[in-house]
C-alpha cells in the first residue's frame, strides 16, 4: 500500500470530512482533514506525496479562488475539487487550472480513489523530479572552478590533449580531474557527463 | 377603469406645462384675430393658386390626426375615441370635393362644378365635426370595453374609416349632382349670401356647447387640446363668416384659413410628441417590470441551487461512509470499530437529510404561515390588475369571470397572489408565441358543489407537449427553453400546504388550463392530511 502518501482533505461539512476520512484510510493513505483552506494553510505539509480533496462551496475563499491563490503562491499540490452542484463552466474554469478532477456530489468512490491515486503520483512524478534536480545543483556546487571548467571543455567535445592545452596544464592533471568530476557527478561514462552537463546549462538559462 | 391605462393620451392627465402651452396658443389665436379685423376686407385674389396647398395640408393633417387616434382607440378600445376618429377622417375627407368644386381652382378636371357645390361641401364640414366631438364628449364617460377581442376591434376601426367615407361619397355626390337643387348659399364665386349665415352661426353654437361641455368632469390630454382645436376653430368660423363677411380668398379669409391650419398642426405635433414620450415611459417600466421578473427567476434559483446543497451534503455522506463501510469489511473483522462507525454516521446523516427535506417542506406549509379568511375574487383581481400591462403589451385579451357569493377560503393572501401571478405568467408565457389575433387569457372563479372555490387560468398558447404532461408538476420539468421548471412545483406544494389541489387540462381548441381548488373556512382539517402526501 502506498503509505507514506498523504491525502488533505478540506470540506466545511464535518460529516463529510469524516466520511472522506474513514473512506481513503480504508485504502490505507494517510488523511488530514480541515474544515477550511485557512487551517490547511497553517498545518504542516506532509513530507511525502499529497494531494488535496477540495469543496468548491467553502465558506470565506471558495474552492476555485483557493486554487488561485496556491497557483499563485507556488504550492504545487494536485486538486480533486467535490461540489453539491457543478455545472459546465466551473468544472471547466477548474480543470483548465490544473485540477486532476472534478466530482459531483454524491460521488462513485473507484470514481474518488482512482483520482486520487492519479493525483498522487503526478505529486511523486513532480516530488522525484524536483529532487533530482536539487541533487544535481548540489553536486554541481561541490565542483571546483577548475573541475567546472575541465567538466565544460569535456562537454563540448574537446580531447585530453585540447584540454590541457587549452588549460596550461599537463594532460595528467587533465585526467585527475576529470575522474574527480565523474565520481563527483555519479557519471558512469562520457555521454553520461554531458547529459548531466546538458541539465546544467538547460537550469542556468533558465534563471 | 380609465386609471387601468395611466399611460395613454386619452386617459392621462394633461401636466401643467400642457395647460399653459395651451392657454399661450389660445392667447396668439386671439391676438391673431384681433391683428386681422382692420385689414380682413382686402381682397387677395392673386392668391387663388394657394388652395390646392392648403387643401393637401389641412388634408394630410386631419387625416394623420385620424390615424392617431384610431390607432389609440385599437389599443384602449374607448368607442369615444373611435368616434373622434372619424369626425377627423370625415373633415379631411371632405376637403377633397371642397377643393375640387372650388370655383375657378381645377376648371380642366371637367366636374362642372356648381356655384353652390363647394360651399354645400364646406356648410356640411363646418357642422359636422362639431357633432362629432360633441358624440364623443357624449361617449367620453362611457366605460371602455375591454372584452372586445381583437378582431371585433379591427371591424370597428374598419366601420370607422368606411363610414365616414361612405358619407363623404354620398355628399360628393349630392354637391356634384344636384345642379340647381343645392340651397343658394353664395351670390358669386367670391361673395356669399345672407343664406350662408346661418351656417357659421350654427357651428358657434356647437362649438360653445362642446367648448363648455369639454372641461367638465375628468379632464385627459385629448380633451385639453381638443378645447384649442375648437378655439382655433371658433376663430377661423369668425373670420371667414364675420370679419371677412363672407367674402372668400380675402386677407380675413385666408388668415382664418391659416389660423386653423397651424392650430391644428401644433395640435398635431404635440400629440405625437406625447405619444412619443408616453410610450418610452411606458417602455420603461416595462423593462423594469421584466428586470423584476427576471431577478424573482434568479431568486428561485438560487433558493433550488441551495436545497441541492442542502440534500447532496447528507446524500455524499451517506454514500461515502457506505463505501468506507463495505471497504473496511473487504479488510476483515479487525476493522469492526470502523464499519460502525461509518453504519452509525450513515444513520446520522439520513436523519440529517429528513430534517432538510422537512424544513424545506415546512416552508410551503400554511401551519406555519399566517392564514386568514381570503376573498378569493380580491386576490385574483388584484393578480390580474397588477399584469394588465404586460398582457397588453402582449396583445393578450384577459376575460375575467369572477363568480358571485364566494365563501371566504383560509389561506396566506401573499402565497395565494403568487400563486395566481405565476400561473398567469406562464400563460402569457405560453402565448408570446403563438398567433397574435387568439390570445385569451381567462380567468374564472367559482363555487363548486362541495363548497370549494376553484380557480382557473386558461390561455390559449402552445400547450404542453403530450410526453411531458405526466411530469408537469415535477421539479424542473418545464416547456420554456430556458425554464427551471421549478414555477408548477412550487405552485402545486402552495395549493396543497392550503388543502386543495392543481389540476391540468387542455384548452380547446388549443391551450392549457390549470385549475386549484381551495376549501372553504369550515372543512380544512380533513383535506389537508390527505393532501400531504404525495408532494
Amino acid at each position: 500500500m502506498t503509505c507514506d502518501a498523504t491525502v488533505l482533505v478540506v470540506d466545511d461539512d464535518a460529516a463529510l470530512r469524516q466520511s472522506l476520512d474513514s473512506l481513503l484510510r480504508s485504502v490505507g493513505y494517510a488523511v488530514a482533514s480541515f474544515g477550511s483552506t485557512a487551517d490547511l494553510l497553517a498545518a504542516r505539509r506532509p513530507a511525502g506525496p499529497a494531494c488535496l480533496i477540495l469543496d468548491v462551496r467553502l465558506p470565506g475563499t471558495s474552492g476555485l479562488q483557493f486554487q488561485a491563490e496556491m497557483a499563485k503562491a507556488g504550492i504545487h499540490l494536485p486538486i480533486i475539487f467535490v461540489t453539491g452542484h457543478g455545472d459546465v463552466p466551473m468544472s471547466v474554469a477548474a480543470m483548465k487550472a490544473g485540477a486532476v478532477e472534478f466530482l459531483t456530489k454524491p460521488f462513485r468512490d473507484q470514481d474518488l480513489l482512482e483520482a486520487v491515486h492519479v493525483a498522487l503520483e503526478k505529486d511523486r512524478a513532480r516530488q522525484a523530479a524536483e529532487r533530482g534536480f536539487r541533487e544535481t545543483n548540489e553536486r554541481v556546487a561541490s565542483l571546483t572552478a577548475r573541475e567546472m571548467q575541465v567538466l565544460e571543455l569535456v562537454a563540448a567535445g574537446r580531447l585530453n590533449k585540447q584540454v590541457a592545452a587549452a588549460l596550461g596544464v599537463s594532460e595528467v592533471t587533465v585526467k585527475a580531474h576529470r575522474a574527480s568530476v565523474m565520481s563527483k557527478l555519479q557519471a558512469n561514462s562520457l555521454p553520461d557527463l554531458v547529459r548531466i552537463a546538458d541539465r546544467i546549462t538547460a537550469a542556468r538559462r533558465r534563471t | 377603469m380609465v386609471d387601468d391605462y395611466p399611460f395613454l393620451i386619452s386617459t392621462a392627465s394633461p401636466s401643467q406645462a400642457h395647460r399653459k402651452m395651451a392657454f399661450v396658443l389660445v392667447a396668439i389665436l386671439c391676438l391673431g384675430l384681433v391683428a386681422t379685423i382692420p385689414a380682413a376686407h382686402t381682397p387677395l385674389t392673386g392668391l387663388s393658386g394657394l388652395l390646392p396647398a392648403y387643401a393637401a395640408a389641412a388634408l394630410l393633417l386631419e387625416a394623420l390626426t385620424a390615424a392617431l387616434l384610431l390607432a389609440l382607440y385599437s389599443a384602449q378600445l374607448s368607442p369615444a375615441i373611435m368616434v373622434l376618429g372619424s369626425g377627423y377622417l370625415f373633415s379631411a375627407l371632405l376637403i377633397i370635393p371642397w377643393a375640387l368644386t372650388f370655383p375657378d381652382i381645377f376648371p380642366r378636371l371637367g366636374l362642372d362644378p356648381q356655384l353652390q357645390s363647394a360651399a354645400f361641401v364646406a356648410a356640411f364640414r363646418r357642422l359636422g365635426f362639431p357633432l362629432f366631438v360633441l358624440a364623443y364628449l357624449a361617449l367620453r364617460d362611457r366605460p371602455t370595453s375591454r372584452d372586445g377581442s381583437p378582431p371585433a376591434a379591427r371591424r370597428m376601426v374598419g366601420a370607422a374609416i368606411l363610414i365616414p367615407a361612405a358619407l363623404v361619397s354620398l355628399l360628393s355626390w349630392l354637391a356634384i349632382g344636384l345642379h340647381g337643387d343645392l340651397p343658394t348659399f353664395m351670390a358669386s364665386p367670391l361673395v356669399a349670401t345672407s343664406l350662408w349665415s346661418y351656417i357659421p352661426a350654427a357651428a358657434l353654437v356647437l362649438y360653445g356647447v362642446a367648448l363648455v361641455w369639454l372641461p367638465l368632469r375628468r379632464r385627459t390630454i385629448i380633451d385639453l387640446w381638443l378645447i384649442v382645436v375648437l378655439f382655433a376653430m371658433m376663430i377661423e368660423t369668425v373670420l371667414l363668416g364675420y370679419v371677412s363677411a363672407g367674402v372668400r380668398l380675402s386677407l380675413g379669409w385666408w388668415a382664418g384659413r391659416t389660423y386653423g391650419l397651424a392650430a391644428s398642426g401644433i395640435v398635431l405635433i404635440v400629440l405625437f410628441v406625447e405619444q412619443v414620450s408616453l410610450h418610452d415611459r411606458l417602455a420603461r417600466s416595462m423593462i423594469a417590470e421584466r428586470r423584476a421578473r427576471a431577478n424573482r427567476l434568479t431568486a428561485m434559483e438560487a433558493l433550488s441551487a441551495s436545497i441541492a446543497h442542502e440534500i447532496n451534503q447528507p446524500l455524499a455522506s451517506i454514500v461515502t461512509n457506505a463505501d468506507a463501510g463495505l471497504r473496511w469489511l473487504g479488510r476483515g473483522a479487525s476493522h469492526a470499530d470502523e464499519v460502525q462507525a461509518a453504519l452509525q454516521r450513515i444513520v446520522a446523516e439520513g436523519h440529517r437529510a429528513g430534517e432538510v427535506v422537512r424544513s424545506i417542506r415546512s416552508m410551503f406549509s400554511s401551519k406555519t404561515r399566517e392564514t386568514v379568511p381570503v376573498a378569493v375574487n380580491d386576490i385574483v383581481a388584484e393578480a390580474a390588475r397588477r399584469c394588465s400591462d404586460e398582457l397588453r403589451l402582449s396583445r393578450i385579451v384577459m376575460d375575467l369571470d369572477l363568480g358571485s357569493s364566494l365563501p371566504k377560503v383560509p389561506a396566506d393572501p401573499v402565497q395565494l397572489q403568487q400563486l395566481v401571478s405565476n400561473l398567469i405568467a406562464n400563460a402569457v408565457d405560453a402565448m408570446e408565441d403563438g398567433p397574435a389575433d387568439h390570445r385569451i387569457l381567462r380567468i374564472t372563479t367559482r363555487k363548486i358543489a362541495d363548497g370549494s372555490v376553484a380557480v382557473s387560468v386558461a390561455d390559449t398558447g402552445c400547450g404542453i407537449e403530450p410526453d411531458l404532461k405526466p411530469d408537469i408538476f415535477k421539479p424542473f420539468v418545464s416547456t420554456k427553453p430556458d425554464g427551471m421548471g421549478m414555477g408548477l412545483m412550487f405552485s402545486r406544494l402552495v395549493v396543497e400546504a392550503h388543502g386543495g389541489r392543481l389540476t391540468m387540462s387542455d384548452n380547446d381548441p388549443r391551450g392549457t388550463i390549470f385549475e386549484f381548488l381551495l376549501p372553504a373556512m369550515a372543512e380544512i382539517g380533513s383535506d389537508r392530511k390527505e393532501a400531504g402526501h404525495d408532494v
